[in-house]
């Protein structure tokens, strides 16, 4: 009978509306888990896809010597994809001309990752493959078939070997983001490296395996390679902090994170205000049951059943709703990224039906159990059981299975922490200023019957409720600023890294009088231009007067420090300057002085790796030339950004003291190609250094990330403006009965309606100015601890936090109450008898 | 239990009940004593405070009393826990409230069916129609109590308090909210429908008509019972 019943009362009461909330909330939950959890993933591996182009493969492993067999045929045990890459420059000879060109041979499976752009001639249209140069064949960069005067099919001598050119090398998915190597860039086969004759015994050369597979897989391999790796081995993947990429994809992926962390939790306040406020609903058919004679067994099946159906019905709601909203948004980006999203696992479907769960059980709990003791003794003394309304267990377990729901998530503690205590705070903050607003408010003597003191003493009369809605919306508030805030401060940082107007060219190895025919060509045709460095190669010798191979030495059985980059070596390039470049900042010591002495300022990362300190004597090694330079600063040094950046900067009186090449940059457009080659012929020796495409790639990828951010954060805006919702509509039926009775006194609807809108417009404000207050010292936290930037902070929220909140929270009570406010008294009236 | 007191539906035996306040113990009801023969009508009256809506809820067993016991139809409510009074309540008792208590999701008909169906009787339906037909609302079945007159409300309540032909009618002052003439109305369903069907009637009121009505009329003041006298159909009938 019990069931029937149940099942009667729970159609009824989800008709009535009386479940939408609790429902909405729980489906909101999934919902918002579900898509942030599938879009997150979805972009997560597509940008892992990308980065992966990046260096053509999942992880890569370099060295400066060849690698043991084994280390080849371990990775195919393991199941992983391989290639080989070696690195040397020699000299590539046809029509007269000579040129050193930097080769890179690579066996048929390159690249594992990403495509090779190639173009059949230097006219035709350039177009995607992978695979290698067919043996005998040659690919070679632009550049060279401008420098030498080349066309496809013809002949070329590479070391001893000839070669035909079969293609012109647009671009490759790994080539270096910024070397001085030059662009003078050969593709060769692997099986063709014997025929160059270019590699012998103590030739410079750099050898690279490709590794690509399931990532379990290359966890495992990983394990069983890292006891064995040399100390010149360095092993890499896509998330490596060497790569500014890399880099910006763990902010990208903290902050989907982050947004997740802030949907669950604005989910489980809808939940747990929802859960209580249908359980006191019904209190009053509950104690009627139980008068006639229904026993606490069958209250309890029949409220179990509305939970269970109610929790089921809204776990597959939100995972419709949320697979809908998951691809409809996953189809925008692949669209405007022109690009595929691959599939999300199992993953999001599992912990999205467990999130909704959870907060169906753990929030709707305590107010069932509640609801089980409610006395019969209610239907005579209408008011007994009122007390277990505002319940302090209810809010202790509400609030730790938010911080448990928010570990579960996260993974880690310390954002967890960082969250959970700043909403803590802010609801401490509220309460205090909650009591005091409405304590202080009894003093202010306004004009009885006007708008604003009735607002007044509506909220003074609701103190407890009033605090309740207060932290509420202060909290949907907080984390919505919270996100917007850390949006913009990511993308600007992004996009202030690539700059629209940043270089996308360096020439280098320029001469002293090649300066003003180039700058002039510049001019000439109006490219921007960065200035004309002086660049020279520097071996560092000793430190001290101490010896720097044996140095070097005692840290090589030590971890790589993870701040060095692919490129820096004990041979690093040099510069001299007078100011601190641009992105640098000098945390140790002063910039140069005007002492006679030899000056140097070192990158910070390079100060414990070298073990060096203020006032070091740093001997170099120029040309057979020794050159002591004292140590006067350390600086930072943003690897982020696409400048030129050096490791060692010596002071300007070094000017003069050795011949030394230039090195400069500057922004090319499409039409200006073929006359920089062309201009460059004359002056062979320069180099020029092409990284239009890896310029786009990044900024293309950055405006995915962005997107995808904007369109969590909208997610998650939607949540907060779905929790004030349910907050107000969770008051709605007292406010009813405060309107119905202002009614019936004859309080004119005009004056209603603004007194609502006064209330609602001073919650929001207060709210507002308290969410923004703690999500600045909060985002100063997390902006140092989990994004590693510089807190700072944040004037405009504190007027937009206000403003917003004002507004929001008052646009929605506004038009609840107005609503209510259509219907005539007496309707009302029997509403709510 | 003498025998003589077993024959009565209802017996109250020094019955007291104290609740603890802030200013220390108060004394709600004070050593009541009492019986109601089966199919008799008493009406408890008395100002408000006195103490009688705590000796309704008493006798009903929505309540325990600090001392003394109440015997319904035979069985001493203060040896019985919380489900076992719902059991005697679903088998033996009906209710009727000043303030109607319709569940306001269900609709007329399904309020009435509600005490027989959490008694797991099948045949709630017909018994619910018939009854909601004696109080003249057979029209009205599937109307939520939202869309219904106060009056309508309380003959629905009405209508529920018979469904199971309970032994046992509470009746909580049940005209007090309406109007003159729905107030009459529903007393005179109150009392018709008692007759029809024998149950014993107590009525709580301060309406001192309508509890002239009655066979006989308890009178509370200060938690005390203050004398029991006769009802004005009592000496007529």
């Amino acid at each position: 009978m019990w069931v029937k019943l149940a099942f009667k009362l729970f159609s009824r009461e989800f008709r009535r509306g009386e479940l939408s909330i609790i429902f909405a909330a729980i489906a909101l939950a999934v919902l918002t888990v579900f898509s942030l959890a599938s879009v997150t993933e979805r972009i997560g591996l597509n940008i892992e896809q990308k980065t992966a182009d990046f260096i053509a493969a999942d992880r890569r492993l370099s060295s400066n010597h060849e690698f043991e067999p084994i280390v080849q045929k371990t990775a195919e045990e393991f199941g992983l994809e391989t290639a080989e890459m070696l690195f040397f420059d020699s000299m590539l000879f046809a029509n007269d001309e000579l040129v050193l060109g930097s080769v890179k041979a690579v066996s048929s499976a390159y690249p594992l990752k990403g495509q090779v752009e190639l173009k059949d001639n230097l006219e035709g249209q350039s177009y995607p493959i992978r695979g290698a140069p067919d043996p005998g064949t040659l690919w070679l960069s632009e550049g060279l078939f401008y420098s030498m005067g080349l066309k496809v099919g013809d002949t070329v001598e590479l070391g001893a070997g000839e070669f035909t050119v079969a293609k012109v090398l647009m671009s490759e998915p790994d080539a270096p983001l910024f070397s001085l190597a030059g662009n003078k860039r050969v593709l060769l086969n692997y099986v063709d490296i014997e025929r160059t004759q270019a590699v012998q015994p103590g030739s410079r050369v750099f050898h690279r395996l490709l590794f690509s597979g399931s990532e379990q897989a290359l966890v495992d391999y990983y394990a069983w390679l890292k006891p064995q790796l040399k100390p010149n081995q360095s092993w890499q993947g896509i998330k490596d902090r060497q790569s500014p990429l890399g880099e910006n994809l763990a902010r990208a992926e903290r902050f989907l994170l982050l947004a997740g962390l802030f949907g669950i939790m604005l989910a489980a306040v809808a939940m747990a205000v929802s859960a209580k406020r249908y359980c006191e609903r019904q209190y009053d058919p509950v104690a009627m049951m139980k008068t006639l004679g229904g026993s606490r067994a069958t209250v309890r099946k029949i409220f179990l059943t509305h939970l269970t159906l109610v929790t089921l019905f809204s776990i597959v709601i939100g995972l419709v709703i949320g697979s809908v909203l998951q691809s409809v948004a996953a189809d925008y980006l692949a669209n405007f990224m022109d690009t595929t999203l691959p599939e999300a696992g199992a993953k999001p479907w599992l912990l999205a039906v467990f999130i909704g769960l959870v907060c169906a059980l753990m929030f709707s709990l305590k107010p069932l159990l509640d609801l089980f003791d409610i006395p019969p003794l209610r239907v005579l003394r209408r008011n007994l059981g009122d007390s277990l309304a505002l319940s302090k267990v209810h809010i202790g377990v509400s609030i730790l299975t938010i911080f448990v729901l928010m570990w579960l998530f996260s993974g880690q503690i310390i954002t967890t922490l960082v969250l959970f205590v700043s909403t803590l705070l802010v609801i401490g903050v509220l309460f205090g200023i909650s009591r005091l607003i409405f304590a202080a408010g009894r003093k202010l003597g306004l004009r009885p019957g006007s708008s604003w003191s009735l607002a007044i003493a509506t909220l003074q009369k609701r103190a407890n409720t009033n605090a309740v809605q207060l932290i509420t919306f202060a909290l949907a508030i907080k984390l919505m600023l919270f996100l917007v805030v850390l949006k913009n401060d990511m993308i600007s940082d992004w996009q202030m890294q690539v700059p629209e107007d940043a270089p996308n060219m360096f020439l280098i190895n320029i001469a002293e009088d090649e300066i003003s025919p180039i700058k002039q060509y510049f001019d000439e045709n109006q490219i921007t231009h960065e200035a004309f460095f002086p660049v020279f190669n520097a071996r560092v010798n000793a430190v001290n007067g101490e010896e720097f191979a044996r140095r070097v030495s005692k840290q090589e059985g030590e971890e790589q420090d993870e701040n060095a980059r692919q490129g820096v070596n004990r041979e690093p390039n040099l510069t001299w300057l007078d100011e601190v470049p641009e992105g640098n900042e000098i945390v140790e010591g002063e910039w140069f002085s005007d002492s006679e002495r030899l000056e140097v300022s070192v990158f910070d990362g390079w100060k414990e790796r070298l073990d060096l300190k203020l006032g070091d004597e740093i001997e170099f090694l120029i040309n057979e030339q020794k050159f002591t330079a004292t140590v006067t600063s350390f600086r930072t040094v943003d690897w982020g950004t696409l400048k030129p950046n050096f490791v060692m900067i010596l002071s300007p009186n070094f000017a003069g003291k050795i011949p030394v090449t230039y090195f400069s940059a500057a922004k090319l457009e499409a039409q200006h190609t073929e006359g920089i080659s062309k201009l460059l012929q004359q002056y062979p020796t320069i180099s020029m250094i092409d990284i239009k495409n890896r310029i786009q790639q990044a900024q293309s990828m950055i405006s995915q990330v962005s997107l995808a951010i904007g369109f969590v954060l909208m997610i998650v805006l939607f949540s907060g403006a779905l929790v004030l919702i349910s907050q107000v509509q969770a008051s709605l039926a007292e406010r009813m009965q405060e309107v119905v009775i202002l009614r019936t006194l004859g309080a004119k609807g005009s004056l209603i309606k603004l007194a609502t809108l006064y209330e609602f417009l001073l919650l929001g404000a207060i709210a507002g100015v308290v969410a923004a207050l703690v999500s600045d010292i909060a985002l100063l936290v997390i902006q140092q601890q989990l994004f590693g930037v510089d807190g700072r902070l944040h004037p405009y929220i504190w007027i937009l936090g206000p403003l917003a909140g004002a507004s929001f929270v008052a646009f929605i009570g506004y038009f609840m109450v107005a609503k209510t406010m259509r219907q005539n008294t007496q309707k009302l009236l029997r509403s709510l008898a | 239990m003498s025998v003589l007191s077993q024959l009565n539906i209802i017996n109250v035996e020094g019955l007291s009940k104290r609740v603890n306040t802030l200013e220390g113990e108060l004394t709600i009801l004070s050593d009541i004593n009492f019986a109601v023969k089966p199919g008799e009508s008493v009406a408890i009256v008395g100002a408000s405070g006195s103490g009688k809506s705590t000796l309704l809820s008493l006798l009903a067993g929505l309540d325990v009393a600090s001392s003394g016991d109440v015997h319904l139809d035979g069985e001493a409510l203060s040896k019985l826990d919380e489900e076992q009074r719902a059991r005697i309540r679903a088998e033996k008792v009906g209710f009727v409230f000043q303030s109607f208590m319709l569940v306001q999701s269900l609709t007329a008909l399904e309020n009435v069916m509600l005490p027989a169906e959490l008694a797991g009787d099948h045949s709630a339906k017909e018994q619910a129609v018939e009854l909601l037909k004696k109080v003249g609302l057979e029209h009205r079945l599937g109307h939520y109590p939202s869309q219904l007159s106060g009056g309508e409300q309380q003959r629905v309540a009405i209508a529920r308090a018979f469904i199971g032909t309970p032994k046992i009618l509470f009746a909580d002052e049940p005209s007090a909210n309406l109007d003159t003439k729905n107030g009459h109305i529903i007393e005179n369903l109150l009392f018709d429908l008692n007759k029809q069907n024998g149950t014993t009637l107590i009525l709580v009121t301060h309406d001192e008509q309508l509890a002239q009505q009655c066979d006989r009329i308890i009178h509370i003041e200060g938690g005390m019972l203050e004398q029991i006298r006769e009802g004005v159909t009592a000496n007529v009938g």
